[in-house]
């Protein structure tokens, strides 16, 4: 026997949830766009979508955040420390791509440094991953040694049964545990069975890329100028990514008083890597997008031995000039 | 089909004979409903170009790219009007030389697709006028209406609403052939004219600096609205302001390559006296 959370008892899970002190965060479909975000009811929620326009990270590394205020005078300088916002919260109906970015992105945050801003998020959120049933042109978990039912950064799975009418339960961790602990009368033992999870095809050799990538010779191929010749340059592929984190530091203000935050920001920027002598490393676009690939699936995994790209698809899906990772990978495969 | 395919053949006799470099168009792109920018240098590349009216990009901004026209040699670009506009708002603004662009126009209407006559800006003077004279009838869609209806007020809510969605990607700058700045002032921080954060303040100040900068300037090609990907209805805007400037200046951006830009000239006899 199977524990089966029914749909329309999601209204009843959420209303529990929220009485129990936790914020109920989910996909919903907003007018222009989809993304996660809080809601009262389960009829708020929107599971329709193949995944969310904007992805979950912005719920842990959002997209500025204040740090520090400070105010200088005379002989003293006064600064007040940000902290996160405290609060325990579910995200009900991640897809197994975005929680994985979560995992992808733990041994970065506390690498020589510990960020509490991402960790204090992390420790309070439970990650309810929903299966994939459904997968568009983009999607690539597959490719990426991951599935559209990966467990991975998750603290519950749930499998959709027939009819939309309801999901599997599998509870993964402690912390998914306590979740479900408080709608436990909700879940019912019943012999449902789960739609399948979708079949997404494998689009390229990650080993294959992986070696090339790693060959210091093709450091300076003609490939990656060929390849980004299109490439605009803007940021829309980094700051949808689940798994791209960088971010700058500024301070917003004068030199009285004002406050430190973090910023999103990009490798695809001619800014990104300009020194102040007017010199700039990363000179061409051709050298920025081949820095997002290397350190994707060359550095990154040298330091954290994870790729760091879960295979959402997203950078290909909202590409003004329909490039991405996918093209380059599959580009390279043939190489 | 027939214009792909005679248009295949005159980017390949160009190439073949010298009077091009190179040639920016399309290609089929990752998905059956998409297009990407494809630039034909051989003429195995010219075999992939694809034109058809789902080619919607406007590619003019690619010859700005840094050094592509510095040995003088042509280049040839597929464009639109919109994009044959834009061709001659750079000319006049001095970023390239119009002699050395050859332009490969085409226009759409439903599912068919036809070229327009001429191969220099000059060639186009005639149909760019006809289309000041006689704009094309956009059917206005529900979301302008909308607007229309607001007061003051509940269009700042409005736009205010729209612009919490922006996450400083710049695909709208990026996107843009206007959008040309070696430096933009989002990118200068001594001092630092605009926030870089992406908050209610920042993202507004950004919104608002872009449209004015490009009034008398967009030729609504579309690039900044499709590229959008939190999608802010940014044509509305800019839609706009080209209607301010053409009621207020009689100007419609992109006649010549000499005209002269609206908001970066002045007559001596301008009825307004407060900037002189």
């Amino acid at each position: 026997m199977t524990r089966i959370l029914f749909s329309d008892k999601l209204d009843n899970c959420v209303a529990k949830w929220r009485s129990a002190g936790l914020t109920v965060i989910g996909p919903v479909q907003e007018e222009a766009i989809s993304r996660y975000a809080a809601v009262e009811k389960g009829t708020d929620l929107s599971f329709g979508t193949v995944l969310p326009d904007r992805s979950l990270k912005e719920l842990f590394f959002p997209q500025t955040e204040p740090m520090t205020s400070y105010t200088i005078k005379k002989n003293e300088i006064e600064t007040t420390d940000f902290t996160p916002p405290q609060g325990k919260r579910i995200i009900f109906g991640t897809r197994a791509c975005d929680a994985s970015g979560l995992a992808i992105d733990d041994p970065l945050f506390g690498w020589d440094y510990k960020d509490e801003f991402w960790f204090q998020r992390r420790n309070e959120s439970v990650i309810v991953t929903i299966a994939c049933t459904k997968s568009d042109d983009f999607c690539m978990c597959t490719s990426l040694k991951l599935a559209p039912d990966s467990t991975k950064g998750a603290d519950v799975l749930l499998r959709p049964i027939v009819k939309n009418k309801g999901w599997i339960v599998e509870e993964l961790t402690e912390r998914g545990r306590e979740a479900f602990a408080i709608i436990s009368e909700y879940l019912l033992e019943s012999p449902e069975p789960a739609i399948p999870t979708v079949i997404v095809p494998e689009k390229f050799n990650l080993d294959t890329c992986v070696a090339w990538l790693q060959n210091p010779e093709n450091f300076d191929s003609k490939f990656w100028k060929e390849i980004s010749m299109r490439c605009i340059g803007c940021a829309s592929c980094t700051y949808l990514c689940p798994t791209c984190h960088c971010f700058d530091i500024q301070d917003e203000g004068d030199t009285y008083s004002g406050i430190r935050r973090k910023n999103w920001d990009s490798c695809s920027f001619a800014l990104f890597t300009m020194h102040t002598s007017g010199h700039n490393p990363r000179s061409t676009q051709s050298a920025r997008w081949r820095q997002r690939i290397m350190h994707k699936f060359n550095y990154f995994p040298g330091k954290f031995s994870v790729n760091s790209c879960s295979g959402c698809g997203r950078c290909s899906r909202q590409c003004p000039v329909d490039m991405g990772i996918t093209e380059t990978l599959q580009e390279i495969s043939k190489l | 089909m027939i214009t792909q395919e005679r248009y295949r053949t005159t980017v390949k006799e160009l190439l073949a004979n010298g009077s091009i470099k190179m040639a920016i168009g399309y290609r089929l792109g990752s998905t059956p409903d998409r297009r990407r920018p494809l630039f034909i240098r051989t003429s195995e590349e010219a075999d992939q170009l694809v034109l058809d009216s789902t080619c919607m990009t406007n590619l003019s901004g690619y010859l700005v790219t840094e050094g592509l026209l510095s040995d003088e040699k042509k280049v040839g670009i597929f464009l639109r009007p919109e994009g044959i506009r834009s061709i001659n708002i750079l000319a006049a603004e001095y970023q390239l030389n119009a002699d050395q662009i050859v332009i490969f126009g085409f226009d759409s209407t439903g599912r068919d697709v036809r070229p327009l006559d001429g191969r220099n800006v000059g060639e186009f003077s005639k149909l760019l006028n006809e289309i000041k004279e006689h704009p094309l009838q956009i059917v206005k869609e529900p979301l302008h209406w909308r607007i229309e209806k607001m007061n003051a007020k509940e269009r700042f809510d409005f736009w205010q609403e729209e612009f919490s969605r922006c996450i400083k990607c710049y695909a709208c700058r990026q996107a843009c052939p206007m959008c040309y700045c070696r430096r933009c002032i989002v990118d200068s921080n001594q001092p630092q004219w605009i926030n870089t954060s992406s908050h209610t303040l920042g993202n507004f100040e950004w919104n608002i600096v872009r449209a004015f900068h490009l009034s008398g300037r967009c030729v609504q090609c579309g690039n900044c609205d499709r590229a959008c990907p939190v999608n802010i209805p940014l044509r509305l805007i800019n839609q706009r302001m080209a209607n301010e400037v053409l009621d207020g200046f009689d100007h419609f951006a992109g006649l010549s390559p000499t005209q002269e830009p609206v908001l970066a000239s002045f007559k001596k006899d301008d009825t307004e006296t407060f900037i002189l």
